[in-house]
């Protein structure tokens, strides 16, 4: 399953910069992780379900009410860069 | 001179009967911290001042005899992944250098209205993905047993403050053995609850459907008292639980031995602690048997999917626009990517990359669609030998505390250290680590109970009367020392 893992077009996928000399590091550790789940291959499967939560319990939505929650200005605060209440971006068309 | 710390109980007796203040407490654990700090480096941050403050508002509580319960000026370092308002969580990543909490997480604010001092914030590995804590962008912790050993990860900071005595109790985080594997390697109490039964709102999210917060503590006594504050349905968590806790009522209980944690791959002198007391039990008349679950073996994998799979979700709000740190670029796209290079390490990097792979196109049905797979067959192995047994005792982890460095060059091995404490994780079981013995080389080393999901509170009753038993009564040397000068 593992032969087609390409450093290159993952790092780009999860928007990390690599240097040549962490690709290699990186592309020699996944490999050994990636042949050693490869184990779960040999696992049957057929009509597994699947459980996203351990206990199955089925995800609810809060109710649709209004409540007190974080301040705008709390919510900004960590921002490199605001202006007038709005996060701050360099352009994201080239 | 460092003095041995008291339970919660006996702390709060003594507060009781006027023997002693929350805030001489306080001076002691700090004073304490004082000279264990610069050998260790466990905790990342301390709160001399507001601890102070509060501890004499606890005095005065004491002194008209108005306190808020057993947990009123205790002392409880908090892991630096969880929200404390107005304080930095950084992760122990350069990323959120400068990330500042705008609110409590729900655990932090139970403790708050109990009257919890926190003591400060505590290192741990990056984003809490390693079992050493090797990985924090701010240098390693030591352990107080042996300063040349790891104190174990990701909450090594939670249990090294423990284990030195700069703080009474501490809460980790557990996604795979987390609390469990440091409290074994620094020889104290380590609790991951039922999944659900602890609110995970303000504990910065790693793998969801894993994590959970728990409390490292010097007692099992003080876990009880811990969890009971922070346990309960939290609707700021949308997999938050409402739970029924099961009793025991039978005093004779059947414990299974798990015979996939007692082979190659796991020391001689961790099978034999669970041996001991494996001897221990049935001399008190307890059934014990010895049980299968060849699917555990699978644990590691499906684990190294599923987190992954999750964190490099998670992780992807790291992106310099909401917060911590940003690095300067033309383009969004480029700001992005240099930040997040900058900001992550090694290990954080290499499991959003793995995460990445799995869920992409055309992978995703093979690899994380596959564990999850197996991990429902792991769920229901689990269920069906909970129809056997009461609990599942093993080992906590496969040897006692290594070194520095020995475990870096390849990442299996250094994943295989949470052999044992994968699968509780895998299956959202309540498991509980208590120290029982030491090694050759006078390093603690643990056994691991397993119980049903939301058996939390007969498990800690079971987890108490194996702490009688075996007696263990051993301390770091560094708090020997200190003491005797």
């Amino acid at each position: 399953m593992s032969e087609n893992f390409n450093i290159d077009d993952i790092s780009n996928l999860a928007s990390i910069e690599l240097s040549e000399e962490e690709k290699a590091k990186l592309q020699k550790d996944l490999q050994i992780i990636l042949e050693h789940v490869d184990a779960l291959k040999n696992i049957d499967v057929k009509d597994e379900k699947i459980d996203i939560h351990p206990l199955s319990k089925v995800l609810e939505l809060r109710k649709d009410e209004s409540k007190e929650s974080l301040k705008h200005e709390d919510a900004m605060m960590n921002s490199p860069e605001t202006k007038d209440g709005h996060f701050v971006v360099p352009p994201s068309i080239e | 001179m460092a003095e041995k710390i008291p339970s919660i109980s006996k702390i709060n007796e003594l507060f009781q009967n006027k023997e002693m203040k929350p805030s001489e407490l306080f001076e002691q654990v700090y004073e304490t911290a004082s000279y264990t700090e610069s050998v260790l480096h466990a905790h990342l941050e301390l709160f001399y001042d507001e601890g102070l403050k509060l501890s004499k508002e606890s005095d005065k509580r004491y002194k008209k005899n108005e306190s808020l319960g057993l947990l009123d000026g205790i002392p409880i370092a908090i892991k630096d992944n969880i929200n404390i308002y107005g304080y930095k969580t950084t992760c122990s990543s350069k990323m959120l250098s400068n990330y500042v909490s705008p609110y409590d997480a729900t655990v932090v604010t139970s403790l708050k209205k109990a009257g919890t001092i926190f003591t400060g914030k505590t290192n741990l590995d990056e984003f809490a993905m390693g079992s050493s804590t090797e990985n924090s962008a701010y240098g390693p912790t030591k352990n107080p047993w042996n300063p040349d050993f790891v104190p174990g990860g990701s909450s090594g900071g939670s249990a090294a403050v423990v284990s030195a005595g700069s703080a009474v109790a501490s809460l980790g985080s557990d996604t795979g053995g987390s609390i469990r594997q440091p409290a074994s390697f620094c020889g104290v109490v380590g609790f991951k609850p039922t999944y659900g039964t602890v609110s995970r709102y303000g504990l910065i999210a790693f793998a969801s459907s894993l994590d959970q917060i728990g409390p490292i503590t010097n007692t099992v006594d003080d876990t009880r008292i811990i969890f009971n504050e922070i346990q309960g349905y939290d609707s700021k968590d949308a997999t938050s639980i409402t739970p029924v806790y099961t009793k025991l009522e039978n005093k004779k209980i059947k414990v299974g031995i798990l015979k996939e944690l007692m082979q190659e791959g796991v020391s001689n002198e961790s099978q034999n602690e669970v041996n001991k007391v494996v001897n221990q039990l049935r001399e008190k008349g307890h059934d014990v048997t010895e049980i299968s679950l060849p699917l555990t073996e699978m644990a590691l994998s499906v684990y190294y999917l599923i987190a992954p799979a999750e964190c490099s979700a998670n992780l992807s709000r790291f992106d310099g626009v909401r917060y911590g740190i940003r690095e300067d670029a033309s383009t969004s796209y480029e700001m992005m990517n240099k930040t997040r290079s900058v900001g992550f390490g090694e290990e954080v990097k290499k499991r959003i990359l793995l995460g990445t792979y799995a869920l992409s196109a055309g992978y995703f049905d093979e690899y994380y669609g596959r564990a999850l797979k197996v991990r429902s067959k792991i769920i229901t192995d689990f269920k069906t030998a909970f129809d056997k047994v009461d609990f599942i005792l093993s080992p906590t982890t496969p040897t006692p505390a290594f070194g520095f460095g020995e475990k870096t060059k390849n990442p299996l091995e250094m994943y295989l250290s949470d052999l044992c404490t994968i699968p509780a994780n895998l299956a959202g079981l309540p498991a509980i680590s208590i120290p029982t013995g030491l090694s050759e080389n006078n390093l603690p080393l643990s056994v691991q109970i397993m119980g049903k999901p939301c058996s939390d509170y007969s498990l800690i009753d079971f987890a108490e009367s194996i702490e009688e038993m075996v007696e263990f009564n051993s301390s770091p040397n560094l708090l020997k020392e200190n003491s005797e000068s």
